[in-house]
């Protein structure tokens, strides 16, 4: 608790330098948060070698916009604001199309697949079938609106808590707990429709 | 219980397996059944993708970012330049643009702006002026005829001198 309480105090030192504009007093908080927000860019993004890059990126626009940075979140959620808008803006002008396997399967496989999410952890899926069953669920979170995608992504895949979500998209606990049920029961019904569309088309 | 409410349970709950009595909704409806199917699978995708690990950052990222935030803070860069040319392409536009203001609206007689060949009266012009004439000087108030003005040329021409 006192180390906790001491690394809370050095770390609000660091932003008060990097607010005067010292670099070098930004670099720990860099050290200290690179794997959140690698990890964020990852989840986001959902393509490897964009990671870095944007990390930089993201990390630039935080040091320029810091002395706006008033202490009332955290500095983690603060800077996964940063982040979230940056990959969006990325997203939006970047819209990777991708090959949908999930439909390009035999209807046997499907059924296959489904029911070894379901018997099964998902680590034992063969590496075939953990790539067909990403791609599923990147293309139901590419349909969702975005805003809806956001909260998805940060609940499932960096494990936020609903007030986290509430604090880095700048809505209500409430709000975000409605829009995610939404999101959720929209990929179910996509995957449906979508499902009913691919009938004829699998192989 | 209805298959909507049992579906609104499920995506409600999740992580979860439902209580006894969805469950036993589960096994009687073929419908909901694959709802629930789907919604193990969407949730076993995203499990997948949570799993996947990140990249990591190559050696010496935040040094390098450090030092790249050293150079943008010292160097002034392209944009302050441009910033600063514009300011005084604005400012300059600006002056140049109240100058010209300021010298349509000044009057074109007058003390601010003293005499000028507007002041120098043609024969012709007289009239008007002499009729105008508060003072009465030239007398011509009750017969404004062209006669006296030709008089009264003179005195104008040697006002101007």
């Amino acid at each position: 608790m006192e180390n906790s309480g001491a690394q809370v105090a050095q770390e609000i030192q660091w932003i008060k330098r990097a607010q005067q504009g010292e670099p070098e007093a930004f670099g720990p908080l860099v050290q200290k948060h690179q794997p959140r927000v690698f990890s964020l860019v990852y989840h986001l993004v959902r393509r490897r070698d964009e990671v870095e890059d944007l990390a930089q990126e993201i990390f630039i626009k935080a040091f320029r916009a810091i002395r706006s940075y008033n202490f009332q979140s955290s500095f983690a959620t603060w800077l996964s604001r940063i982040a979230t808008n940056h990959c969006y803006d990325f997203l939006r002008h970047e819209r990777a199309s991708r090959v949908s396997f999930y439909w390009q399967m035999g209807e046997n496989s499907q059924q296959e697949l489904e029911a070894n999410a379901e018997s099964q952890p998902e680590h034992v899926l063969d590496h075939e079938e953990q790539t067909v069953l990403k791609d599923l669920v990147t293309k139901l979170l590419d349909r969702a609106p975005e805003n809806d995608r956001k909260i998805l992504l940060l609940k499932e895949l960096q494990d936020y808590s609903v007030e986290e979500i509430a604090e880095i998209l700048n809505l209500k606990p409430t709000t975000v707990k409605v829009r995610l049920h939404r999101a959720r029961k929209r990929m179910l019904e996509d995957l449906r429709q979508w499902r009913e569309e691919n009938k004829g088309h699998a192989v | 219980m209805r298959c909507n409410d049992i579906r609104e349970r499920l995506v409600d709950l999740w992580e979860g397996e439902g209580t006894v009595e969805v469950r036993q909704h589960l096994t009687q409806c073929a419908a909901c059944a694959g709802y629930y199917r789907d919604l193990r699978l969407v949730r076993a995708g995203l499990r997948l993708w949570k799993r996947e690990e990140a990249p990591e950052p190559t050696l010496g990222f935040a040094g390098r970012l450090v030092r790249q935030l050293g150079e943008m803070s010292k160097a002034p860069s392209v944009a302050d330049f441009f910033e600063q040319v514009g300011r005084r392409f604005v400012y300059a536009t600006l002056v140049l643009t109240f100058l010209a203001l300021l010298a349509l609206a000044l009057p074109s007689t007058g003390p601010v702006r003293g005499l000028s060949a507007a002041d120098i009266q043609m024969p012709g012009q007289e009239a008007s002026l002499a009729y105008s004439d508060p003072m009465g000087e030239t007398g011509l108030q009750e017969s404004p005829d062209l006669a006296p003005v030709e008089a009264s040329a003179p005195a104008v021409t040697n006002e101007v001198k």
